[in-house]
């Protein structure tokens, strides 16, 4: 799995050398953002079923979307938040993109599932919802970011 | 290949349940020690020739019908190899220290390693005594214990008696390759 630390020895590794002090460089580097990516883990682990019930609630108000869809629609918004908890702890896209998002059309296309109400679930949670009263501003910039990429690999 | 983090994500994965404070602890600490895990690293990368000669002499000083004829290190070509693996072990040791897991060393370096020395006919009783003389080496040199000169220049000067948290992790990344030949 893709992190900085294993991008760092898997390149040491392919040129058989000892890791080098640029290599010590960028894995400090990567530590020193690690303390607002972990604080944002922390808190979306405690806040995600509400962020995935405010969400889902949102989007199925209007009534745009088949009512009959929601529980799905929660099971799968639940699902995609632990990965971005999982990317936030790895500090990389690793787990969005080898469990979240390849594959992803394929299934999707199949069951003809309506990602339109994902991505704007996704929206609302990066919107809407005040995720500055749980976390700092600095873990707030990590979280989003991780939505970001995700509502961009969803649409 | 994992490290610390993808290991605890790795885990999660497996309940399906999202990394929480209890687990996140543990990653904290691997953060906070970071520039004691560079160093003891360090250890490693900058006194490898030297950990991997003396634990070969060592090997053959304890059993000096190795580098005679018919011996297993005779002759030099056989003993460069012996070096050579020496230094190679090192190596996935210092990668499994940085990364705070042992994967990368299981996966590339200790699958297949056993076959391979049968095959060879590399006697592993010889192999094992040489790693646990590099593990006591390399353990002395991360906590400043050893007899005589420092013996490298860390990010932080005279942390040899913090790096000892370290250095036992190391010791057991040791263990596992002395396990692995057995």
């Amino acid at each position: 799995m893709k992190s900085a630390v294993t991008t760092v020895v898997s390149a040491a590794d392919a040129a058989g050398r000892f890791p080098s002090m640029s290599d010590f460089e960028s894995v400090k580097g990567s530590f020193d953002r690690a303390k607002a990516r972990l604080e944002a883990a922390e808190k979306l682990a405690s806040c995600l079923d509400k962020f995935t019930n405010l969400a889902v609630d949102a989007v199925y108000q209007n009534g745009s979307y088949e009512q009959a869809n929601k529980d799905k629609c929660v099971r799968d918004i639940h699902h995609y938040l632990r990965l971005i908890n999982y990317c936030l702890v790895t500090g990389g896209t690793g787990p969005l993109d080898e469990w979240g998002i390849s594959g992803m059309r394929e299934i999707i296309r199949i069951q003809l599932l309506p990602t339109a109400a994902y991505i704007e679930a996704f929206i609302y949670i990066r919107d809407e919802i005040k995720i500055n009263d749980v976390m700092s501003q600095q873990a707030e910039t990590e979280f989003k970011g991780l939505l970001d990429y995700l509502i961009n690999a969803l649409a | 290949m994992l490290d610390a983090f993808s290991r605890t994500v790795v885990s999660a994965d497996a309940k399906g349940a999202a990394i929480g404070s209890e687990e996140l602890a543990d990653l904290r600490k691997y953060v906070a020690d970071a520039n004691k895990r560079i160093d003891a690293t360090l250890a490693i990368t900058q006194n490898v020739s030297c950990i991997a000669a003396d634990a070969v002499a060592g090997m053959v000083c304890e059993n000096t019908g190795l580098t005679q004829p018919g011996g297993h290190c005779y002759p030099t070509r056989r003993m460069a190899a012996c070096l050579r693996d020496g230094e190679i072990i090192l190596r996935y040791v210092s990668y499994a220290l940085l990364a705070g897991d042992p994967s990368v060393l299981e996966d590339r370096c200790l699958n297949g390693l056993k076959e391979t020395y049968l095959a060879l006919g590399v006697p592993t009783s010889n192999a094992i005594r040489a790693v646990e003389i590099m593990k006591i080496a390399t353990v002395a040199i991360m906590t400043e214990t050893n007899t005589g000169r420092k013996m490298f220049k860390g990010i932080n000067s005279g942390s040899g008696a913090q790096c000892k948290d370290i250095a036992a992790e190391a010791a057991s990344y040791f263990d596992l390759v002395i396990e692995a030949l057995c």
